[in-house]
């Protein structure tokens, strides 16, 4: 039976589809959602944020503070929601960190918009205000930059740095992490080619305690070795991409046999054949034979018999990595390597590190191509939560890399940018001056934040913060272990950002929060029935 | 319409979300222990344990419009109304609940699991009995695997689960120490959670006094010199022994840590556990377990012909084979074609002449025991037992390269080169009857770099208990070997840490004066458990030893023999210092990520039933 259906936009779509628009249904009920979203995780900003226990769809468990772990695991399906997320996820693909700067930051943003749309304002005035706001912020914040660290190897300038990024994930382990990234970086930072944070790995082995945590120069595989030999020191490395087994045919074959003989010979042709593939690594100098595939046991056999000490290694991407860090080639046939071909290695050892047997790569020299965490922890979780920071710390190191300004942290940055921008938008003719006005306002979001979260009466402290940067103390930010005293110097106290860690962060929160609001209408086609296409999620992602 | 729908919205929304999360809270406040272990709330049975979206407050959610109230809470609702498609923040079924009550029902949940293996700390310890799913039963007095046995689903309690295998993985035994401990943390910190007091505060003091514990323990070990073998051995013993005496073999500690000491001596300088073989023989009294300084492993599978092989020889030497010997396909994929009957017999004989071959090599090689990875044939045991040779096929892998370990030779894969130094040697092969069962014993071995450990008793979950407590020993023995400082057990270090810590707490100002003391409190735990367990008095005999603490009687503990307090240092009640080490900043470390986490957001399972793969049905979470 035909049902006549309502006059308007929704006869022009299919059954089931929806749509919404102007400031009530749509603008604010975006605000609305991405405020809820800035709230979930405002409580996990800063050193003395809480962590968030999120339960993935897999069961799998996340203790954490990071806020683009808390995103990427929680599924957000809010449209509005989703770009104030995919905003994050640009900073952490560009910077690495302050993810959570970007969130905490758009929704003060949206928040206050809000505000200003009550109050009559239309979309326009307050996105162009935002806007406007945003490059004169981004003006004044190279007047902020309170040093610069241009020795990347100086070990204790670096550390500092990373420090106030690792704080924020482990507080109280802030020192002794930050040393050990420091000095993995530092390890890897090669005068040739620029850093990558992928020659940084981590190998996170359950037992002891943080403290515990070691670098490594060369790498760790938690494997078992294959053959009898467990330890080589000074060793020429064979690698194969390939298994090292009688090769099969790819094209389906039989044995034609037509003779006794023939059939007798057969298996003896085969070992000797192997034999002397051995026999031809093991004269080339090698001792250590790495293979990409599955180890056969006449290969295994023939190894033993030349003390070839046989590694496995199941990943491709370890392979190519171990290949950098000892400089071989993977060679897809097993050949004996040619001198340039074959890798060499300080120490290649079999370890025990708590109950898990690892294989150790070590190299004597200060610098290497690869350095190891070695992260211990009592948990599983605790040691997931140690590799992001450690993960945010080596993606500090990279930003630095590229460039090495910073700013004074713990909210001095932007309560001094508040201040300037308060200034600005008193001279502003025109409508804007409101929106540059709440600009501001929602930059003082993140001490706001901060002195929340460390359990302080945020007004008082922000008020005193403010005295103290009329007065000229541009570098005063919040004292986390008594905030109520009023603040302390943020550079002396070696409370450092980066300058492009803020830059982005401001550059894509106020992206975010303008693409938000300018959206008026919301159309939603029915959902389409029948299960997604597959998705790959566990394959390794590098 | 629009008003309808915010009609709709603000009452029920706010109305459903609140109560029924509250109500869950208090539910869970207490999470009494009844007499069935798998009641309890935090373990298997989901729907009533903690904050998740349980099926009332799903049904209460039903029957209102969703889309307007889902901004407002982190639920949405489900998808009733088909034809109007909504917009919400995270997906269908997505569980949130945060604050300071979400700390507090965390809290709650681990004191739960330390209350379940709280009874058996200490040689007067209780042993639980635990049936499995599968009906099978476990007695154990280990924490790690009493807690593994539970299969607990609870996130937070998780932790405390996982602390204890690390505690295993690590040192191998105080796992029940360790969750008390972390339990007891949780339970002094409760309070000033509840009062308020940032958990950021609280945790940045249980840190700083857990570095503080761990170099006072380092400062006050006693460090043993390991110059002289027999100090050294007398030591270890009293170590093992400590640990043993909490077991079910407390009755037999001396001959079992005498036992354990002897295996782990025979290892090499890496200490690697799976050369100590572990074999358990149901029947006989546990005195009659022995140590083989070499390998024993049980009596494989074997053919006709193998009565007739000697099962004794002195002096043999064994070949270590990878082979199946036994008529079979030279190839798998080869293919033969003949064409007349002489050659198809021809065939046949070489087949017959290559398994001879491979015997006649192995014959010739001079090898009297032939062990094989892969069976050995009827024609191979028939043709062995005729020239006075031993074999045995199946045998288990890692049996063989223990036996490598202890008689040298490698594992051969081709019988192409059986030389004398691929051959392994031992004085004395024999097949002996132990029980019920026949067992391969090879003793005298030139490098006895590995041992065996054959364990009797009455019933198998006995014996099974046995080798986990031996487990646990072996593994305090190896650690001791390692780091060679001790301290005294039963009590006395955790009173004098309590000691140091609460004069410590009197000298600083602020805040982390209370978290310290409690702290210090906590420690008490463990000396009260001992005293608890036993049936003594614990407040009178805490009170007596921080009497003997505080006039700096150092290692002081509790006697569980009198009833009384005791130098434990000189009753050589001693454990490795790294124990105590681990177990602190291990339960530290759980303390702190328990107090730190104020909100749990769950998302539904994925549809599809393979766990892990993450493909089938993702982003369907269906309305229940």
């Amino acid at each position: 039976m035909h049902v006549p259906r309502a006059p308007g936009f929704a006869q022009m779509l299919k059954d089931g589809a929806k749509h919404y628009s102007g400031l009530d249904e749509a603008v604010y009920r975006n605000i609305d959602a991405c405020k809820e979203l800035a709230k979930t995780t405002r409580s996990a900003f800063g050193p003395l944020g809480q962590n968030k226990m999120v339960i993935n769809h897999l069961e799998k468990l996340f203790v954490t503070n990071d806020a683009a772990t808390i995103l990427r695991e929680l599924d957000v399906q809010h449209p509005a929601a989703k770009m104030v997320v995919m905003a994050s996820h640009q900073q952490e693909q560009e910077v690495g960190d302050g993810t959570n700067f970007v969130l905490v930051f758009a929704g003060a943003l949206l928040e206050h918009a809000e505000m200003l749309l009550r109050m009559g304002l239309s979309v326009t005035e307050v996105t162009e205000g935002y806007e406007i706001a945003c490059k004169k912020a981004l003006d004044i914040l190279p007047d902020l930059v309170c040093g610069e660290q241009k020795n990347l190897r100086d070990k204790e300038g670096v550390t500092k740095v990373i420090k106030t990024a690792v704080m924020s994930k482990q507080y109280g382990n802030e020192d002794f992490l930050a040393k050990l990234i420091a000095e993995a970086c530092i390890s890897v930072l090669s005068k040739k080619v620029t850093f990558n944070v992928d020659n940084v790995r981590v190998s996170k082995i359950l037992g002891a305690g943080v403290h515990v945590s070691s670098v490594i120069q060369g790498m760790v595989f938690k494997r078992q070795v294959e053959g009898e030999i467990t330890k080589a020191d000074k060793c020429k490395i064979a690698v194969y991409s390939c298994p090292l087994d009688v090769l099969q045919t790819e094209t389906k074959g039989t044995v034609k046999i037509t003779s006794a003989e023939e059939l007798m010979q057969f298996s003896k042709g085969e070992e000797t054949q192997m034999e002397e593939q051995i026999k031809g690594i093991a004269d080339s100098g090698c001792t250590v034979v790495v293979a990409g595939g599955k180890v056969g046991e006449l290969a295994q056999h023939y190894c033993n018999k030349y003390k070839l000490m046989v590694i496995r290694l199941m990943s491709k991407w370890d392979l190519r990595r171990l290949c950098r860090s000892i400089e071989a080639t993977p060679l897809p046939r097993v050949t004996p390597p040619t001198a340039d071909e074959a890798g060499f290695c300080d120490h290649v050892y079999v370890d025990e590190i708590g109950e898990t047997p690892v294989i150790v790569f070590k190299q004597d020299k200060e610098e290497s191509a690869i350095s190891t965490i070695v992260i211990r922890g009592a948990t599983d979780n605790i040691i997931d939560d140690i590799e992001r920071a450690v993960d945010d710390g080596v993606n500090t190191f990279k930003a630095l890399t590229k460039d090495s300004r910073l700013v004074p942290g713990a909210g001095a940055t932007e309560v001094e940018l508040a201040k300037q921008l308060t200034t600005y938008a008193e001279s502003t003719p025109g409508l804007e001056q409101y929106a540059i006005e709440k600009f501001a306002e929602s930059l003082e979001a993140i001490p706001r934040a901060l002195a929340e979260n460390a359990g302080a009466k945020a007004t008082e402290v922000l008020s005193k913060l403010k005295a103290a940067h009329q007065e000229g103390k541009k570098t005063f930010g919040i004292h986390l272990e008594d905030p109520s005293i009023g603040g302390l110097d943020a550079v002396k106290n070696d409370l450092l950002d980066l300058y492009i860690n803020k830059y982005w962060a401001l550059k894509y929160a106020t992206a975010a929060a303008c693409t938000v609001l300018k959206v008026d209408q919301i159309i939603m086609a029915k959902p389409a029935g029948g299960p997604k296409a597959k998705e790959n999620r566990d394959w390794d992602e590098d | 319409m629009t008003t309808q729908m915010e009609g709709d919205q603000c009452a029920p929304g706010a109305d459903f979300e609140r109560p029924s999360a509250i109500s869950k809270w208090t539910e869970d406040q207490e999470p009494v222990f009844s007499d069935k272990l798998w009641a309890v709330p935090v373990m298997e049975s989901r729907c009533h344990g903690w904050p998740v979206c349980t099926q009332e407050s799903v049904a209460s959610n039903n029957g209102f419009a969703p889309w307007p109230g889902s901004p407002q809470g982190f639920l949405p609702g489900p998808n009733l109304d088909l034809k109007q498609p909504q917009i919400i923040l995270l997906k269908e079924g997505t569980d949130s609940s945060q604050g300071v009550p979400q700390v507090v029902s965390n809290i709650n949940a681990c004191q739960a699991i330390a209350d379940a293996v709280r009874t058996t700390l200490g040689p007067r310890g209780m042993d639980k009995l635990i049936v499995d799913d599968k009906g099978k039963a476990v007695i154990s007095n280990d924490g790690a695997t009493i807690l593994k046995t539970l299969d607990i689903v609870h996130p937070a309690a998780k932790t405390l689960v996982d602390i204890a295998k690390s505690q295993d993985a690590e040192v191998g035994d105080g796992t029940t120490s360790v969750v008390l401990l972390a339990g007891e943390f949780l339970k002094q910190a409760k309070p000033f959670v509840e009062e308020n007091v940032h958990p950021q505060i609280i945790i940045r003091a249980f840190r700083r006094a857990v570095n503080m514990l761990v170099q006072k323990i380092q400062e006050i070990s006693v460090k043993i010199s390991k110059d002289d073998k027999n100090e050294q051995k007398e030591l270890l013993q009293k170590c093992a022994a400590t640990t043993l005496s909490s077991k079910l073999v407390a009755h037999q500690k001396d001959f079992f840590s005498k036992m354990v000491v002897d295996a782990v001596g025979l290892l090499d300088d890496l200490l690697p556990l799976n050369m100590i073989g572990v074999k358990k023989v149901t029947g006989g009294a546990l005195e009659d377990s022995k140590l083989v300084a070499g390998v024993a492993f049980k009596k494989t599978f074997s053919y006709a012909g193998f009565e007739m092989q000697p099962k004794k020889y002195t002096s043999p030497k064994i070949a270590l084979l990878n082979i199946e010997l036994e008529l079979k396909a030279e190839k798998e994929n080869a293919e033969i074609r003949v064409d007349s009957v002489q050659e198809y017999q021809s065939i046949v004989d070489a087949e017959w002449k290559i398994l001879y071959d491979k015997l006649e090599k192995i014959h010739q090689s001079g090898a009297k025991v032939v062990l094989s990875k892969l069976p050995i044939g009827d024609v191979a045991t028939q043709y062995f037992a005729d020239r006075d040779m031993f074999c045995a096929g199946r045998v288990p892998e890692e049996d063989l390269r223990r036996t490598m370990k202890a008689c040298g030779g490698s594992i051969q894969t081709t019988t192409q080169s059986l030389t004398d130094d691929v051959l392994g040697k031992c004085q004395l092969f024999e097949e002996t009857q132990i029980g019920g069962d026949r067992y391969n014993f090879f003793n005298g071995c030139p490098q006895a770099k590995t041992c065996t450990i054959i364990l009797r008793g009455g019933a198998e979950q006995f014996i099974e208990e046995t080798e986990r407590s031996l487990h646990d020993a072996i593994m305090i023995v190896r650690r001791a070997m390692k780091n060679d400082a001790v301290v005294a057990g039963g009590g006395a270090i955790e009173m004098e840490l309590s000691k140091y810590l609460r004069d410590f707490s009197r000298t600083i100002a602020g805040k982390e004066q209370l978290m310290i003391g409690a702290m210090a409190k906590a420690l008490e735990v463990i000396p009260r458990q001992l005293c608890d367990n036993a049936g003594f008095d614990a407040t009178y005999i805490l009170n007596k030893l921080r009497q003997k603490h505080s006039e700096a009687g150092l290692w002081y503990g509790v006697n569980i023999m009198n009833e009384d307090i005791a130098d434990n240092f000189e009753d050589c009640v001693w454990e490795p210092a790294i124990v105590k080490i681990n177990a602190l900043t291990a339960a530290v470390e759980a303390t702190c990520l328990i107090l730190s986490v104020d909100e749990t957001i769950k998302n539904p399972k994925s549809g599809g039933e393979a766990p892990g793969g993450g493909g089938m049905g993702r982003g369907r979470g269906r309305p229940m």
